[in-house]
């Protein structure tokens, strides 16, 4: 898909066409970034189309680099269209419409979609991309920018050509889990994955790893009893990654595990401590209404009380505001430690 | 299925597809770390609930000078100056309904499902519960009184290598408990509604359509054990190739990462943060019961005058005064209400659960780490 190594920008080489006045200083987008979330969609509304329509037509939005070189197609939606043997029509109502509605959600995004008369995309040339869909076949993404021709003035303004630019689906950080998951459910019968616990997502990269560990020592196994081919660049490769081990003692690696688990085991206490509390002070609040109004006042400071000595083995030692009318009958049982500055 | 009566629970099961995973994942990302609310289109089959497109929310800005007619609006009874609130509160909106309308009216004409089924939201390690959230929930129950859903989608966690995405329903008790929006000592103690009752968590499951499947099969996955592929010439070679470099369904092992510290620190600012909350229900709580105990004392003193007065003016043979007039004269405090508190246990909840389990996979990825340093101690 776009091997970007080996591509000739066709637009590049060009002078900057002097026919359209106003369009003539503009350079043309060079690369186009596609998130994929957009090619979901696309894939998804191919998916969805009216029966005797062969393609769907949409408009794409995303956001420009500064000088109009890059392109990154965002977000996408579909705009219904009739189709003729001789053209094709668009609901130019519809796109006006959901654009703004897209805009209004995000209006950080920008119109990238080409149109017949080169309107909207002014005074930067439109992306224009295309995902064929044919089943049985690999699915495939092009784009083209668009560039004036024409042999006249105004016919120019009129018509466009479409030039292909190499394009690159980029996948960030945040995507890749998502698209695991996903593509967990590609190998099933029926396409559907349930969501996996942390537990089951580490014991498939535990396995994973495994797996390619063995691989590597298979390799390595075989290079030795010169079953294999060996490789100066792999053996690089291995001695480069296996020096990342650490080399420390053994009494830290003790030292340092012991308290991790400590920290973890403590947090972990601390948390399932603090819902007991919380869940037993609202149940004494909601439970002793019944006898009545004073002891209702005691029994309420009273695990303010336990409340807060569960507080204790808190963390920072900010100021806790402390409770009214509760505290005022325990004033002589301040507790361990010196927080309770006000009586 | 429109006339299922909302006393049952009808949802059994919520199903995504790849769509609205990646589109959450892109907008919850995007405006990190605000929350990011959206509306969710789809069908329901059954008792499964199936989720296939969804749209963001506009959130109002308060400072937006374009003329955006979105702006709040003071009158606008949802109008609130915090901005996170406001993103919040944004699936309940009147002006958010509105642009769910005509969303969903123009996704029609392309053949997208036009029925709305719930709603999405970002958070960030687990701090989703608040008031904000039920309301919209309670909202989103309440309107259509059909089956709805909120998703949650965890940012925090996320980034860490699991993905983490949940799906919520109120529970009827609590349902019927916010029809009368009355959450007082008595009524929770008639309804007998714990904390615990509020939410129901429903599993989700991931479901992708033909052609995405192939696609999914086009991209390329960690390479196979092909012994016929050609040995790189130098390492430079091998840290260029495409395949290796950026491979979208390499095995994504971040969630072997080690990092302990950071999470813990969210958490425990978190549980912080919880404990403040509390507290300030419990001050309210107190307060109303000092208050009452106030008003009830000059009550009781203003009736033992009366009773005084009436039995001297017994004796002078004149009429009484009634006694009853103090329900005139004095005003009691109202009652605050108990769903914070509720809602402060549950979220106090959530983070305990979040925390055994990370507690358990770190665990197991700290002793894998220490038998592998600590070569010939048996693991």
């Amino acid at each position: 898909m776009g091997d970007s190594h080996n591509y000739l920008h066709l637009a590049r080489p060009l002078a900057p066409a002097p026919i359209a006045t106003s369009q003539s200083s503009v350079t043309a987008p060079v690369s186009v970034t596609l998130q994929p979330q957009a090619l979901f969609s696309i894939i998804d509304h191919a998916s969805r189309r009216p029966a005797d329509q062969e393609r769907v037509i949409g408009t794409l939005l995303g956001t420009r680099s500064e000088d109009g070189t890059e392109v990154s197609v965002t977000n996408c939606y579909a705009v219904p269209h009739t189709e003729t043997a001789e053209q094709v029509e668009m609901d130019m109502d519809y796109q006006k419409r959901m654009l703004d509605l897209h805009l209004r959600a995000a209006p950080k995004e920008v119109l990238n979609f080409y149109s017949q008369q080169g309107e909207g995309t002014f005074p930067h040339p439109a992306v224009h991309l295309t995902v064929s869909t044919v089943a049985g076949q690999d699915v495939e993404a092009n784009t083209y920018i668009s560039a004036p021709i024409g042999v006249t003035a105004e016919r120019a303004a009129d018509s466009c050509l479409f030039i292909p630019v190499p394009h690159e689906i980029k996948y960030d950080e945040a995507s890749k889990s998502g698209l695991e998951l996903i593509a967990g459910a590609r190998d099933r019968d029926d396409r559907t994955q349930l969501m996996q616990t942390d537990l089951e997502t580490l014991e498939r990269a535990i396995e994973q790893v495994l797996e390619m560990l063995e691989r590597v020592s298979n390799y390595v196994s075989d290079v030795l009893d010169e079953e294999q081919q060996s490789s100066t660049a792999l053996g690089q490769f291995l001695l480069n990654t296996l020096a990342l081990a650490p080399k420390v003692d053994a009494e830290d690696i003790e030292r340092d595990f012991n308290n991790h688990i400590q920290d973890v085991l403590l947090v972990s206490y601390l948390a399932n401590t603090i819902r007991t509390q919380i869940d037993l002070s609202n149940r004494l609040a909601t439970a002793a209404i019944t006898m009545g109004g004073d002891t209702n006042v005691a029994s309420s400071g009273g695990d303010q009380q336990k409340q807060q000595s569960g507080e204790r083995g808190g963390e920072r030692g900010g100021q806790r505001r402390e409770g009214g009318g509760g505290q005022q009958q325990r004033s002589g049982q301040a507790g361990p430690g010196g927080r309770r500055g006000e009586q | 299925m429109a006339t299922v009566p909302p006393a049952e629970s009808p949802v059994r099961e919520v199903q995504l597809s790849a769509l609205v995973v990646m589109r959450l994942i892109k907008h919850s990302t995007q405006v990190w770390p605000q929350p990011a609310t959206g509306c969710l289109v789809g069908m329901d089959v059954g008792a499964q609930l199936q989720i296939t497109n969804s749209f963001p929310f506009p959130a109002s800005n308060p400072d937006n000078t374009t003329g955006n007619p979105n702006a709040t609006n003071p009158a606008d009874p949802y109008h609130q100056a915090d901005q996170l609130a406001l993103a919040l509160a944004a699936p309940r909106a009147k002006s958010s309904v509105a642009y769910q309308n005509e969303m969903i009216k123009y996704l029609r004409e392309v053949n997208v499902d036009a029925q709305g089924v719930g709603w999405y939201v970002s958070c960030s390690m687990g701090n989703f519960v608040n008031a904000s959230f039920v309301e919209n929930q309670a909202f989103y129950q309440r309107a259509t009184g059909e089956q709805t859903v909120a998703l949650v989608f965890d940012v925090g966690r996320s980034s860490q290598g699991s993905f983490n995405l949940k799906a919520y329903r109120l529970s009827p008790s609590f349902m019927a408990a916010c029809k009368e929006n009355k959450f007082t000592t008595e009524s929770i103690q008639k309804s007998n509604l714990r904390y615990q009752d509020i939410l129901i968590e429903l599993p989700v499951a991931i479901h992708n359509s033909h052609l995405l499947t192939s696609y999914l099969h086009q991209l390329p996955t960690s390479p196979t054990a092909d012994t016929d592929l050609a040995l790189p010439a130098s390492l430079n070679e091998l840290h260029r190739n495409p395949h290796l470099a950026s491979n979208p369904l390499a095995p994504n092992l971040d969630n072997l990462d080690l990092s302990i510290d950071p999470f813990l620190e969210k958490t425990v600012d978190q549980l912080l943060d919880s404990i403040e909350a509390h507290q300030t229900e419990q001050n309210n709580a107190q307060y109303y019961q000092r208050s009452l105990a106030r008003e009830q004392a000059k009550i009781q003193t203003w009736q033992l005058k009366r009773k005084q007065e009436n039995a001297l003016r017994v004796q002078q043979k004149q009429t009484p005064l009634p006694e009853d007039e103090w329900q005139k004269l004095f005003k009691l405090p109202v009652e605050p209400s108990r769903l914070e508190a509720m809602l402060v246990g549950r979220q106090v909840e959530q983070y305990a659960r979040q925390i055994d389990g990370f507690g358990a996979v770190v665990s197991g990825k700290m002793f894998g780490v220490r038998g592998n340093l600590l070569p010939g101690e048996a693991a």
